[in-house]
């Protein structure tokens, strides 16, 4: 057995600790994929982030021998992975774009319907935080959706709520998101 | 957790989403939000802006991106560590760079982020305190808030106060700040270390004081003081204690609102208890420099008791209301009592730190610097000390035994202070007076010193204040208040001529009783000498400013404003001031308030609004009259406006009866007598009683002509205040030239 698989193990036996261990490892491997893909497709290409997440779980665990649970923790900490990557380079591409040094994103500049999907999701990690005080479990709905990409079904095995609940807490999630940093704006 | 009626609302709007048909949808909501507009106007807000939420969204979950620019970016920086929030920041910071800083060593961590210190290359080679905001939160509003006040920031350049130089945020997104590097310990554990005894104590307090006031006319309030922000550094031998941490607070503290944002607070801000009763309420009031008074307050009650008025454990115990209504309603004890109460070792071991016998520290506790404290944590920020200066200047003056502001000042007080001071002179003072020209000569002496002794604390103001040029909004307002305590020092020395000066620049100011009786006293001042223009200025301060309603105090403002406007000959502006006034007192139900706002409303004749509104006012006032002699003084007075009132009406009859009754009651009151002949000479003259009109017309007048032959004084209620003869006076303009010099064409 893997690390991965290990780990996932360790999650499904209580040990909430071990969760702190495979965000690290989803994240490398998230990367590396990426990194291989860009190796392999040309330039113009685009990708999904569920494509990157299933194919990560192919990888790391493989299919078949594992528990569906296993399937669910590995989801999730792949969506915060998938989180982190996409905020990193939104920042870092921003961060070019202002010409490098220190960062500073000013608010005014951004019109909120037409954005970029990079100023995007940092406007949504941002608002995001400020949620994840508030309302925790929505919060968890949003990387997930959001950023990892997964269904609505998948988000429901993760949580261990229904779908309707998920439904629920998206559609309310994405209303509250969209106020505060209309708000904002 | 949301708020019941945002949960309630998002139940409905979740719901409402699945109805397509618009009316069906209409229908749902009528039945489910009922009569509460409130919650509808929130669910259909919510249905509203689903259009725009869903296009915002639509890559949600199919988010795609150009592979080769994201693995680019992701080959550029190969280990980032990956965590955010609430992780703490690990040592691997070492060595790194965050922007133009390279992080050298950690310094320490507090409630709200790691302290490094940190080298900057360029533009100049120095090293710095580099704070990094622990808990991940919103990054941008952080720096945005922070760059708003950068520039007063940079403004403040005292040798008290670390300089915060830059702000930014970290690769992985956290907000930082950098500050001048201070290398020194806690206030309070280098008082205790060093064993100061109060009088050191104090002396250092005073020098945070006046860095804070320096602060405070740059227009940055600190928000955040406590001890851990105060560091104390020995320099060629000496303590200086620096603030650190400057502007921070604000950027980090953001909108406050509710109970799930404040556990956030207390994890950044630490300690509930230095913070204000206002900055605990977090309902959107202003947090202004009298919050940053609150707190130096605690800090002074710290170095002197070494305990805080509240401790936090005791605040925090029944959670946010719990410490809401603690911070609000219980009264701190003193701090001789608090002092008092401790056990036998623990009093010895503070004493023992202060380097005096316990009972010795009691005793000097008790008094003048229990009552500094105490007026510092007053829980009205209108009644502590209006600026930071204002409280060194106090605590200066105990130390000088001189008597201080914080005590309402009585003879034997001040001859007690005066002893203490000047125990030989005194002594030799008081014999040789006493044997040569006796008591007279002991208050001249005495008078003297205390003049002397005003006149260098009025000087230190001065210079305190022409110091600086204005700046900033919040600096004009430290400046304001300033003025308002000088000139309150200068009224009770009878300069009243400088006090009107000072306050003669003053553009607005924010309520407190201090300000109120100043700007009483010179509106008086000046309208006894008929200065109208400055008379209704200082009264236009004082209204707009004090909005208490149901104040006595301030019904009787409204009476002395109203005859200034006229005599001003502004009719504009008493027409405006009447309608204000109208508008404050419309739904009283007070006859005593209803009374005075009649009569102010009633200088001049009234348009159909004004009179219609007076109405109400015209019955309560009535009808308190038919349960007459419980106070006679009030009810004669409720004649005169029932009889004006009724006079503007139109109801001359009427009018004549109440200035009669008004007329018959035993106590001689000549201003209250004038008007009611004026009045009723009015009435008269309505009826067609030209010959009794004008009778009575020379009896108001007579009366009038000699109180202002005489010279008009502040007067007093048996015989009219000198607003009840501007009164008269206004009255008896409008009935001379309607009776004497009757126009045949009048309009």
């Amino acid at each position: 057995m893997n690390d991965v698989t290990l780990i996932l193990d360790a999650i499904a036996r209580g040990e909430s600790q071990a969760s702190d261990e495979l965000l690290p490892l989803v994240y490398n491997e998230l990367r590396n994929l990426a990194t291989a893909r860009m190796l392999r497709e040309s330039a113009g290409h685009t990708l999904q982030p569920t494509a990157l997440v299933h194919e990560a779980w192919l990888r790391m665990v493989g299919d078949g021998s594992q528990a569906w649970k296993n399937r669910a923790y590995f989801f999730a900490a792949a969506a915060e992975a998938m989180r982190r990557i996409l905020v990193e380079h939104a920042r870092r591409k921003s961060r070019l774009k202002h010409g490098g040094g220190q960062q500073r994103l000013n608010i005014e500049e951004i019109d909120l319907a037409g954005t970029a999907p990079d100023d995007k999701n940092l406007l949504v990690d941002d608002a995001l935080n400020e949620l994840e005080r508030v309302h925790p479990e929505r919060a968890r709905v949003v990387v997930m959706k959001y950023f990892g990409g997964m269904t609505n079904k998948e988000v429901a095995e993760a949580l261990g709520i229904g779908e309707r609940s998920v439904d629920r807490h998206w559609v309310c999630a994405k209303t509250w998101l969209f106020k505060k940093l209309s708000d904002q704006v | 957790m949301m708020e019941a009626v945002t949960e309630k609302a998002e139940e409905i709007f979740y719901s409402a989403l699945e109805i397509k048909s618009p009316d069906e949808r209409k229908a749902f909501l009528d039945r489910a939000c009922l009569e509460n507009a409130v919650l509808r106007a929130a669910v259909e807000d919510m249905l509203a802006s689903q259009a725009k939420v869903d296009k915002f969204f639509s890559e949600g979950g199919s988010q795609s991106f150009s592979i080769s620019e994201l693995a680019g970016s992701l080959a550029e920086k190969p280990d980032p560590s990956g965590k955010e929030d609430a992780t703490p920041l690990v040592d691997e910071e070492l060595g790194k760079t965050i922007g133009p800083y390279k992080i050298l060593q950690r310094l320490g961590e507090g409630g709200c982020g790691v302290v490094y210190m940190a080298e900057q290359e360029k533009p100049v080679r120095r090293r710095v305190a580099l704070k990094i905001i622990k808990l991940g939160m919103d990054t941008k509003s952080v720096i945005a808030r922070f760059e708003a006040e950068r520039q007063a920031l940079a403004l403040m350049d005292h040798p008290n106060i670390a300089r915060v130089l830059d702000a930014g945020m970290t690769q992985i997104g956290r907000p930082y700040f950098v500050m001048e590097l201070v290398r020194g310990v806690k206030i309070t554990e280098y008082c205790d270390q060093n064993e100061l005894d109060t009088r050191q104590r104090l002396e250092l307090f005073m020098n945070i004081c006046r860095a804070i006031q320096h602060a405070h006319q740059k227009g940055v309030i600190h928000r955040d003081i406590k001890p851990s922000n105060i560091l104390v550094t020995v320099i060629d031998g000496a303590a200086v204690p620096k603030v650190i941490d400057f502007g921070i607070a604000k950027a980090i503290e953001g909108r406050l609102t509710d109970n799930t944002i404040f556990t956030a607070y207390e994890q950044f801000i630490g300690t509930p208890a230095y913070m204000s009763p206002e900055q605990a309420v977090m309902s959107g009031v202003d947090v202004d420099t009298r919050s940053d008074i609150y707190s130096l307050g605690v800090l002074l009650y710290e170095l002197l008791t070494g305990r805080t008025p509240f401790e936090s454990k005791d605040l925090m115990q029944n959670g946010v209301e719990g410490l809401r209504r603690t911070l609000a309603e219980k009264e701190p004890q003193r701090p001789s009592v608090l002092v008092t109460t401790l056990h036998g070792s623990a009093l010895t071991q503070l004493a023992h730190l202060r380097q005096a016998e316990p009972l010795k520290l009691i005793t000097l506790l008790r008094g003048d610097l229990d009552w500094i404290v105490i007026r510092t944590l007053e829980k009205d920020r209108a009644r502590r000390y209006e600026t930071a200066n204002g409280l060194a200047m106090d605590v200066q003056r105990f130390l000088d035994n001189e008597p201080v502001m914080a005590r309402p000042p009585s003879r034997i007080y001040r001859l007690q202070k005066l002893i203490r001071r000047n125990k030989v002179t005194f002594t030799a003072g008081v014999m040789v007076a006493l044997a040569l020209i006796g008591g007279l000569g002991v208050a001249t002496w005495f008078w003297y010193q205390e003049r002397e002794a005003r006149k260098r604390a009025v000087t230190a103001e001065h210079m305190a204040l022409d110091a600086e040029k204005q700046q900033a909004q919040l600096r004009m307002e430290a400046e304001d208040r300033e003025r308002i305590t000088q000139a309150a020092f200068l009224i009770s020395q009878n300069k009243l001529e400088e006090a009107d000066d000072l306050v003669g620049k003053v553009s607005a100011i924010k309520p407190s009783l201090e300000a109120d009786s100043v700007l009483r006293a010179l509106g008086e001042w000046n309208a006894l000498r008929g200065q109208w223009t400055q008379a209704a200025g200082r009264f236009k301060l004082l209204l707009d400013a004090d909005q208490r309603d149901n104040s006595w105090a301030i019904t009787e403002d409204l009476l002395k404003a109203g005859p200034i406007q006229i005599e001003r000959g502004d009719m504009q502006g008493y027409e405006h001031f009447r309608r204000a006034a109208l508008a404050r007192y419309i739904d009283t139900t007070d006859p005593v308030f209803a009374e005075r706002t009649l009569k102010i409303c009633l200088l001049s004749s009234a348009d159909a609004d004004v009179m219609k509104s007076l109405e109400k006012l015209s019955e309560i006032s009535a009808d308190s009259m038919k349960q007459s002699g419980k106070d006679p003084t009030m009810e004669a007075w409720r004649c005169v406006s029932l009889g004006l009132m009724t006079y503007r009406q139109g109801y001359a009859p009427t009018s004549k009866y109440w200035c009669d009754r008004c007329l018959s009651y035993p106590e001689n009151n000549p201003g209250r007598i004038a008007t009611a002949h004026i009045i009723k000479s009015m009435s008269c003259y309505q009826l067609g009683e030209a010959a009794a009109a004008r009778a009575e017309l020379e009896l108001g007048r007579d009366l009038v002509t000699a109180e202002f032959t005489k010279g008009l004084g502040a007067g007093n209620g048996g015989v009219g205040f000198w607003y009840d003869w501007l009164f008269a006076r206004i009255l008896l303009r409008e009935a001379e030239s309607m009776i004497e010099k009757p126009a045949p064409f009048e309009k």
